[in-house]
């Protein structure tokens, strides 16, 4: 054999040997040779399917993209991340399960929260006790920041939450002038939060509205059964000049079906403030009504900026979908951890917790958001507006004369915010689904 | 009440029960006929929704209806047969458990075969019918009347299929005594096939006649599949009748019960409170018959 021969052969052998090497652990990017010292799971139990489905496809999409961009610029502490994504069907025992697995046999460095309110109320607890940053960017009960057996030091919340949504809704309602308000909502933790909220707010913006329901039937069991005539006939029945709802992802799809069916005006009979994210606008199509009022998390359409329109092209271009609101506060809550993280130079959860609290991040949202002390909670904004065509632009309605409205304007005030963590606020004090802020010192005197 | 508002809730309840029925009378006839708790019965309802939803968008929502409908119920009915000859035929005679047990394990393989093949997103079609009308001030949806009265044709198809066709007396002679019909030359095994398949198809049928009024995945036949069970304890496993009641039953208490201040919070805890009663005063269910 030559010696030419033989030199080729070690030089196929070196070279599968380093692809081999990079395939294993290591890493090469465009700009230069990354080499990470190993691999640091980041966990998300997330509904893939069952009710919430919709929105946890949406989320681990996004992780997904936010943790391929954390690699491909090193990494945290020099360690590439892996998006750890298990699917709990939007079941709260699952959701615990999986959350065990990931702390305890898969040791995630973070966890981002589950979409529902009662999964996180039970996946919160089991955070705290190991010691993990829990990351919410979906479910949003304030009771899970404010609630003395749920408060955790180390849940994070950059989702506004139901205080801050049900303030925005119930602002929203009071600019349409309706005096009788119908109220649907999902019967669990984050419905009657948010509706808790709603009501309190309405109570001061707008005296005169009366809700004609009884508190009784404000709330349908969860999750549904998927047929609605009960509530259409209810909304029928009633006359409403306005419905409210926080009904949300498979539920308000069939709601507005149904709905549509029994009279194609009903939306224009019984206009209606509702909860909605782009999953809800893009799953519909040109079938979601126009004219609806929306309070939105994060809708890209609203949130025209460098960083969001980037995003968007990147999501849509590597999904084929556009990113729901879920998508953005998940990738806003994967690059505050990246950055807290690497600012702390260390995974250890106390040392991570510092450099968040008290801190600001970049947001795709357009804005800097701050997490303060107390709950920390993120003082991010709500988008409201009346769905309208998008001009052939997006294949679904979007937000015509919408309104950012700001976090600081929405967030809790601190002293209801001590009220409520001291048990101040509650009908049954330790229930945390009885909140009325009627009986908060603070709210009375506000 | 006053009488246009009691048209309204029970409309409202017929058609929960319309489409109820339409899947629990498959259900029953399947556990009548070879004594199998098919849990994949809510499976055949999603797939054929599934297929329904796509077949329908492709060929255009509205038109494609009727021919995604006989798709969705041939494919739901194809699945059916396949369960039956490869799998049940293995397990009759077995106890409920191992009966149980495959057939959960089949579900769980369709569950994930429809994600693989569908995804796990929601899909969407239009109704074939729209428009709506008007009675005492109060909208009714043009589709929902249709969906009452396709589960009444359907109830009397499958009483004449049961009491006038020499199928349905030898499917009867199934459900009282099989061995017997057995002894007396009738190829049983064809039959049981027949049935579980006709039972498969009905379960489609329901999956494509509720798909244009709500959002379909993978995950949709579990809770239908959950009142499909308490509608036939209730009613009777084996009785169409009793199927045809128990959907009533269940239908109307949801709609009044959910819209009464007072039992609203247990609106769907009474369905399974009047299966708990039937279970415990008539086991056999309002209509059906004690095992020998």
């Amino acid at each position: 054999m030559s010696s030419t021969g033989r030199s080729l052969r070690w030089a196929a052998a070196c070279g599968a040997v380093l692809m081999a090497a990079l395939a294993c652990g290591g890493s090469s990017n465009t700009g230069g040779t990354v080499t990470f010292k190993g691999t640091k799971n980041i966990g998300l139990s997330i509904a893939l399917t069952g009710q919430s489905a919709l929105y946890g496809h949406a989320i681990s999409q996004s992780m997904k993209l936010a943790a391929d961009e954390i690699n491909a610029k090193g990494g945290i502490n020099g360690y590439k991340v892996n998006a750890d994504i298990l699917d709990d069907a939007t079941q709260v025992a699952n959701a615990v399960n999986n959350i065990k697995s990931l702390i305890l046999q898969d040791n995630v460095v973070a966890m981002l929260g589950n979409v529902t309110s009662a999964q996180c109320q039970a996946t919160s607890p089991i955070a705290k006790q190991n010691k993990v940053i829990f990351i919410a960017a979906t479910c949003n009960s304030y009771q899970l920041t404010t609630e003395p057996d749920l408060v955790n030091p180390y849940y994070v919340s950059v989702v506004p939450n139901t205080f801050m949504e049900g303030t925005a809704a119930g602002e929203l309602a009071a600019k349409t002038g309706a005096k009788k308000i119908f109220i649907v909502s999902p019967k669990y933790l984050f419905g009657i939060s948010e509706t808790n909220a709603f009501v309190a707010e309405l109570k001061k913006v707008a005296p005169s509205a009366t809700i004609i329901n009884d508190p009784s039937t404000w709330y349908v069991p969860f999750p549904t059964n998927p047929r609605w005539d009960s509530t259409i006939n209810a909304i029928q029945a009633a006359k409403p000049d306005l419905v409210y709802s926080n009904i949300f992802a498979a539920d308000q799809i069939n709601f507005i079906t149904q709905a549509l069916q029994v009279d194609p005006n009903f939306f224009q009979k019984y206009p209606m403030t509702t909860l909605a994210s782009v999953d809800e606008l893009q799953s519909l199509g040109s079938k979601y009504p126009l004219g609806m009022h929306l309070y939105q998390r994060a809708p890209f359409f609203a949130l025209n900026n460098p960083a969001m329109n980037g995003f968007v092209t990147k999501y849509h271009d590597r999904y084929g979908e556009y990113p729901s609101d879920w998508a953005v506060m998940d990738y806003d809550a994967m690059t505050m951890y990246a950055k807290a993280a690497n600012a702390a130079g260390s995974f250890d959860a106390d040392k991570v917790r510092s450099q968040i609290v008290g801190h600001s991040f970049d947001s795709l949202r357009g804005y800097k958001f701050t997490i303060r002390d107390g709950d920390q909670q993120a003082n991010v904004g709500e988008t409201v507006g009346t769905t309208g065509d998008s001009g052939g632009k997006y294949p679904f309605p979007i937000l015509v004369n919408s309104t950012n409205l700001k976090g600081d304007d929405l967030l809790m005030p601190t002293a209801i915010l001590q009220q409520l963590q001291a048990g101040q606020c509650e009908k049954t004090p330790g229930t945390p689904n009885t909140t009325d802020f009627s009986v908060c010192p603070a709210w009375k005197t506000s | 009440m006053d009488p246009g508002k009691f048209l309204l809730f029970a409309t409202g309840g017929l058609a929960d029960a319309a489409y109820l029925f339409i899947v629990a009378a498959g259900l029953s006839l399947v556990f009548g006929a070879l004594r199998v708790i098919n849990m994949a019965h809510g499976s055949l309802y999603m797939i054929a929704a599934m297929v329904s939803v796509v077949v329908a968008n492709r060929l255009g929502a509205g038109i494609g209806f009727l021919p995604a409908l006989l798709c969705a119920v041939l494919v739901a009915a194809a699945i059916g047969a396949v369960i039956e000859t490869t799998v049940l035929k293995r397990v009759y005679g077995h106890e409920h458990l191992v009966q149980l047990l495959a057939t959960y394990a089949i579900a769980l393989i369709i569950g994930g075969a429809a994600r693989l093949i569908f995804g796990s997103n929601y899909r969407t079609t239009s109704t074939p019918i729209q428009g709506s009308l008007t009675i005492l001030g109060y909208s009714y949806s043009l589709y929902a009347l249709v969906m009452i009265v396709a589960a009444i044709l359907i109830g009397l198809g499958m009483y004449g299929l049961l009491f006038r066709t020499r199928l349905g007396r030898n499917i009867r002679a199934a459900v009282s005594d099989p061995e017997l019909l057995n002894a007396s030359g009738v190829n049983v095994t064809l039959l049981y096939t027949a049935v579980f398949t006709v039972g498969a198809g009905l379960a489609g049928l329901g999956g494509a006649i509720v798909a244009p009024s709500q959002a379909v995945d993978p995950t949709i036949g579990d809770s239908v599949l959950v009142l499909a069970f308490a509608i036939s304890v209730i009613g009777g496993l084996g009785s169409i009748i009793g199927s045809a009641v128990g959907a009533l039953m269940v239908g109307e208490v949801i709609s009044f019960g959910l819209i009464n201040p007072t039992t609203n919070s247990f609106a769907l805890a009474f369905v399974f409170i009047i299966m708990t009663l039937v279970l415990t005063v008539r086991p056999w269910g309002l209509f059906g018959r004690p095992e020998a």
